[in-house]
């Protein structure tokens, strides 16, 4: 078993081309892809903030345009009057051409002014396209709060103590508004994350290699070599899940502490996310990191050994691949508490027991429950492996 | 089992069962095919054993169910006194097995394969160090045990392939086509090199369809058509047998005489 597995190890190791495809190159892609993305989300940002919007209003009073003046908003005003140019207008919206239209009633001053009770409250109208980001950032910031800071002023002048028709505020002074505990909070929002990352890393970086391990072995003829000495069908299939597991572990720690290092520059310096992860918490992930890359290696070598080449390994393995990457986000999207029933459940527990840890609300039991529960699955897929080994027909003999 | 005997087959038969496309392949309806029919034979220690055939005669299939590469559907084969399926680890530490089935790793180097399949077998370091120095001067290894497998010709290919299953300096050596493929010069290095065996006192069985190679090189000859064993014997007793003066002459009179009960 462990000439197998240093074997499986010195065809990685021993090659410069294939450290670089397995352990590098995947990390470079990501941090690639994710700077390319926060850069452009940054870009989109700033272009948004940077757009002149182009806004157009009817019947607008005198005060309102001192009121935007003052204001001194990035945006061209337009005004219109007949009903073919607000036409015009709406088409404008449509295509995205125009960002914002803003219809006050004829008479919108003396209507203010000369307000009794009992009387109809003037209607402010606008029109936007909501598809468009333009037209979305120029609604929230000249509709939504432009406008209302304009009927505050208005309401000033009407009345003379505002406080009085305030009747009460909510938090206008209340700092420490917001109770939680950091840590878990914050591994709250890790533990949704985690789940899904250490799935595609870990069944990911053993797809390849481990197709290439048993199907690419049958393929080429190699994998009779090993089978016509006198080691046991079962060391060659443990050298080979345990150098998988080796490989597909070394790989997803590269990338999660390459991720760990860059994914705050990245993200601009602040990413949101405090995180604290005590020693006790990374001892149980790591244990637990182990048991699932067992079973998720044991899961692509057992789908490689019934795969007749590679081709058929790798059209075999993206079905399993998904189903796993699915009930790996399915706790992306639980907010019921996990009893100890979910815990028996294969790979979601798996998922579960990571978010428990970094959110401290996994008990030892349940953590113990779902380690065991994955060597076991691990334990009895390389059985069936070994057994299928036996197989001359599996085998392609 | 006689102790005298290295090989002994009593009525071997090997079945495939067939997967719809090789139906369609063998233009056949039957989803079974029988590659090796009540094949019984001995081979002894000392002497070159060749099995002739034509293609798909049952001669490489009977050679992988010897190497315990594949299961008998019924029979026994007994290596060194060791039944084939009872004792398949046993059986595998005692052969040296080679088919162009088998192929060495193409990512890794001669010398690097060498030491790793000595190590599988539990050689002792010194022990492989030994047999590489003898293996790869005997066949001119040296000069490419470091380039990787994959950027070597076919030649220099099969004689590492040799090399590599003679490592553990077996009692009993099967070879299947030994010198198919190679120029004139690589195929004498290693019939001279089976001829050398056989005066160690080591079993060497070869199948082949080159009737000159069997002519020249083979002690005792089986002839195989059909999965079933048509003659055995010296090559005088096969030639007295039949009536000719060689032995391609010699396996036409038997492969005519199938065709007829056909």
């Amino acid at each position: 078993m462990k000439t197998i597995y240093k074997k499986e190890l010195a065809r990685i190791f021993k090659d410069k081309k294939m450290i670089f495809s397995v352990f590098l190159l995947p990390v470079l892609i990501m941090v690639g892809i994710m700077a390319l993305v926060g850069n452009l989300a940054t870009r989109q940002v700033e272009d948004i903030e940077n757009h002149r919007s182009i806004v157009y209003m009817i019947n607008e009073p005198d005060s309102f345009s001192a009121f935007l003046e003052a204001a001194d908003l990035n945006m061209e005003v337009n005004t219109i009057k007949t009903d073919g140019e607000r036409e015009n207008v709406m088409d404008l919206l449509r295509n995205g051409d125009a960002d914002l239209l803003i219809e006050f009633p004829e008479n919108f001053d003396s209507m203010i002014q000369e307000y009794q009770t009992g009387d109809e409250v003037p209607q402010i109208k606008t029109y936007y396209n909501p598809s468009e980001d333009y037209s979305s950032s120029a609604y929230e910031l000249i509709s939504n709060q432009t406008l209302e800071a304009y009927r505050q002023t208005l309401l000033s002048q009407r009345v003379a103590d505002m406080n009085g028709i305030q009747i009460f505020t909510v938090n206008s002074d209340n700092k420490d508004m917001i109770v939680q505990d950091d840590q878990k909070a914050s591994g709250k929002a890790l533990g949704m994350m985690l789940p899904y990352f250490i799935t595609i890393l870990l069944f990911a970086g053993a797809m390849g290699i481990g197709t290439d391990m048993i199907a690419g072995e049958k393929e080429r003829g190699t994998m009779a070599s090993l089978l016509v000495t006198p080691v046991k069908r079962k060391s060659i299939v443990l050298g080979k899940v345990f150098a998988l597991m080796t490989i597909s572990g070394i790989s997803s720690v590269i990338y999660i502490v390459v991720m760990g290092a860059t994914f705050p520059k990245i993200l601009g310096g602040d990413s949101g996310l405090d995180i604290e992860i005590t020693p006790e918490q990374i001892a149980m992930i790591g244990v637990l990191l182990v048991a699932i890359s067992f079973l998720y290696s044991a899961i692509v070598i057992l789908i490689s050994v019934f795969a007749r080449d590679l081709k058929e390994a790798s059209t075999y393995i993206t079905p399993a691949y998904m189903v796993v990457l699915v009930i790996g986000m399915m706790t992306m999207f639980t907010t019921s508490e996990a009893g100890m029933k979910d815990y028996l459940i294969p790979f979601y527990n798996t998922a579960l027991a990571l978010k428990g840890i970094l959110t401290s609300e996994v008990t030892m039991a349940q953590y113990g429950v779902t380690l065991v529960m994955t060597l076991v699955l691990g334990g009895i897929l390389t059985a069936v492996i070994a057994k299928a080994f036996e197989s001359e027909k599996v085998m392609n003999l | 089992m006689n102790e005298s005997v290295q090989i002994e087959i009593h009525d071997l038969t090997k079945i495939y069962k067939l997967n719809k496309k090789q139906m369609q392949e063998s233009h056949t309806k039957n989803p079974k095919k029988t590659a090796v029919d009540h094949l019984t034979l001995t081979a002894k220690s000392g002497e070159i054993y060749g099995l002739l055939g034509p293609n798909g005669a049952g001669k490489t299939t009977t050679l992988r169910c010897i190497a315990t590469i594949i299961k008998p559907s019924s029979g026994e084969i007994y290596v060194n006194g060791n039944e084939v399926q009872k004792n398949s680890e046993a059986v595998r530490k005692s052969i040296g097995f080679l088919t162009s089935d088998i192929k060495l790793d193409p990512q890794f180097s001669v010398d690097y394969l060498f030491d790793f399949f000595g190590e599988l077998r539990g050689i002792a370091p010194d022990q492989i160090k030994k047999r590489k120095e003898e293996l790869f001067t005997y066949f001119g290894i040296n000069d490419f045990a470091h380039k990787k497998i994959k950027e070597l010709s076919t030649g220099m290919k099969q004689k590492a392939a040799i090399a590599v299953s003679l490592i553990h300096d077996p009692e009993v050596v099967i070879f299947d086509e030994p010198t198919n493929g190679l120029d004139i010069i690589t195929a004498r290095s290693v019939t001279d090199y089976l001829r050398k065996l056989k005066e160690e006192g080591k079993l060497v069985i070869i199948s082949t369809h080159i009737m000159s190679e069997a002519e020249k090189l083979c002690d005792r000859i089986g002839i195989i058509i059909d999965g079933k064993k048509r003659a055995e014997g010296t090559l005088a007793e096969i030639l007295e047998e039949t009536g000719t003066h060689d032995l391609e002459d010699a396996f036409f009179e038997y492969f005519k005489s199938v065709k007829g009960e056909a």
